[in-house]
């Protein structure tokens, strides 16, 4: 029988003798049951194969220079649903996402014919892998294995996204804010502008809210410089965090 | 930027050099050694990952090594998102980070984006 997605989750979670936290392997169970089935823009199959890269990057010891194609080097799925083109993009964002350029992205999506909302669906899916998996690996825990890919179109429902000054990609501004987008942005004054690089696509906000709450600290905490959990004091959590991002080279 | 905050709003004095540099125990930071030692293996030394995670549980707990590595792949999740959208700071913050910017050597960063 078919594991279900959330499964797939607990099982790694409990197979071991740590105490992970509930609410983290919900966040987990939640990103998961969303990554093989239909999307806003891609369908399941699709996601998957763009989680596929993503897998195969995150545990390349030897990462291809961003200046090269992944694609080309034998290491990823021949018989991708996604272009090659597109495999080295994902690769490339799940590996060295701080040698970005607009003008990378420009030509990116001249190459692969991806409109901004489709890239920000794929940098959903990168997120959900990245989390999930780097997760594990740092807990000491075996990786969940990817669910099967559920049939079904995409939803392609749009936003009234617009152009945006700090971002590449078009943004939903807080005055135009949606239905869809009122759990993420009621009730705030204003949005961190990596907060709102994703608005274009609210099913990538609602994993990014579910991830940062559990991984990090909910959202509507996030003004308590004091906040804490009850184990690492908030200046802990941003030691790591920020000890993370310049690894990352991450100028943001 | 978050670290500065939560540090002066407990009139704590915090060398910043704990984001990039070498550690030491600080009454800032508790456990600041074990905690990077953690994020610098998972990063660049997966095999000394395994010792890097039992000296943070000794010291602390295991509780706290899986919240910090909860937080490990938060900004993995981060840094993607504001590299892959092109996120920029609005150019007020990115004025009042400028000093921190340049000692932590951000500039360097090919993610700079003015």
């Amino acid at each position: 029988m078919t594991k279900t997605p959330t499964s797939l989750i607990e099982l790694s979670h409990e197979a071991t003798n740590l105490h992970i936290r509930s609410d983290l392997t919900a966040a987990h169970a939640h990103v998961w049951e969303k990554l093989a089935a239909p999307g806003t823009w891609w369908n399941g199959s699709e996601r998957l194969a763009v989680a596929e890269v993503v897998r195969v990057a995150l545990g390349d010891s030897d990462p291809v220079p961003p200046w090269d194609s992944a694609s080309k080097s034998g290491r990823l799925p021949n018989s991708s649903r996604i272009s090659s083109e597109l495999q080295d993009a994902v690769y490339r964002l799940a590996v060295h996402a701080g040698t970005l350029t607009e003008g990378w992205y420009q030509k990116m999506r001249d190459a692969t014919g991806v409109t901004p909302q489709q890239w920000v669906e794929i940098i959903e899916v990168t997120i959900s892998v990245a989390s999930v998996l780097r997760f594990a690996q740092l807990a000491g825990i075996d990786s969940p294995d990817f669910p099967e890919p559920l049939q079904g179109q995409p939803t392609r429902q749009t936003q009234p996204s617009k152009p945006a000054k700090h971002h590449w990609v078009p943004v939903v501004h807080l005055e135009d804010s949606t239905p869809e987008l009122a759990p993420f942005y009621n009730g705030l004054p204003a949005l961190a502008p990596v907060i709102r690089a994703l608005s274009s696509v609210p099913a990538a906000m609602d994993t990014l809210f579910t991830l940062g709450d559990a991984q990090y600290i909910p959202m509507r905490e996030m003004v308590d410089m004091n906040w804490t959990r009850g184990t690492l004091s908030r200046r802990q959590i941003e030691l790591v965090a920020g000890r993370l991002s310049a690894h990352r080279e991450c100028f943001y | 930027m978050m670290l500065r905050a939560s540090s002066s709003a407990n009139d704590l004095e915090l060398d910043l050099d704990v984001v990039r540099g070498d550690l030491q125990e600080s009454d800032a930071i508790q456990h600041a050694p074990e905690l990077a030692a953690l994020v610098d293996a998972s990063v660049n030394d997966l095999a000394s990952l395994p010792s890097a995670r039992s000296a943070l549980v000794e010291a602390t707990d295991e509780a706290t090594m899986l919240d910090a590595a909860a937080v490990v792949a938060n900004f993995e999740m981060m840094t993607r998102i504001a590299d892959g959208t092109g996120t920029r700071h609005p150019a007020d913050r990115l004025e009042s980070m400028s000093e921190l910017s340049d000692s932590m050597g951000l500039g360097d960063f090919a993610s700079e984006r003015a």
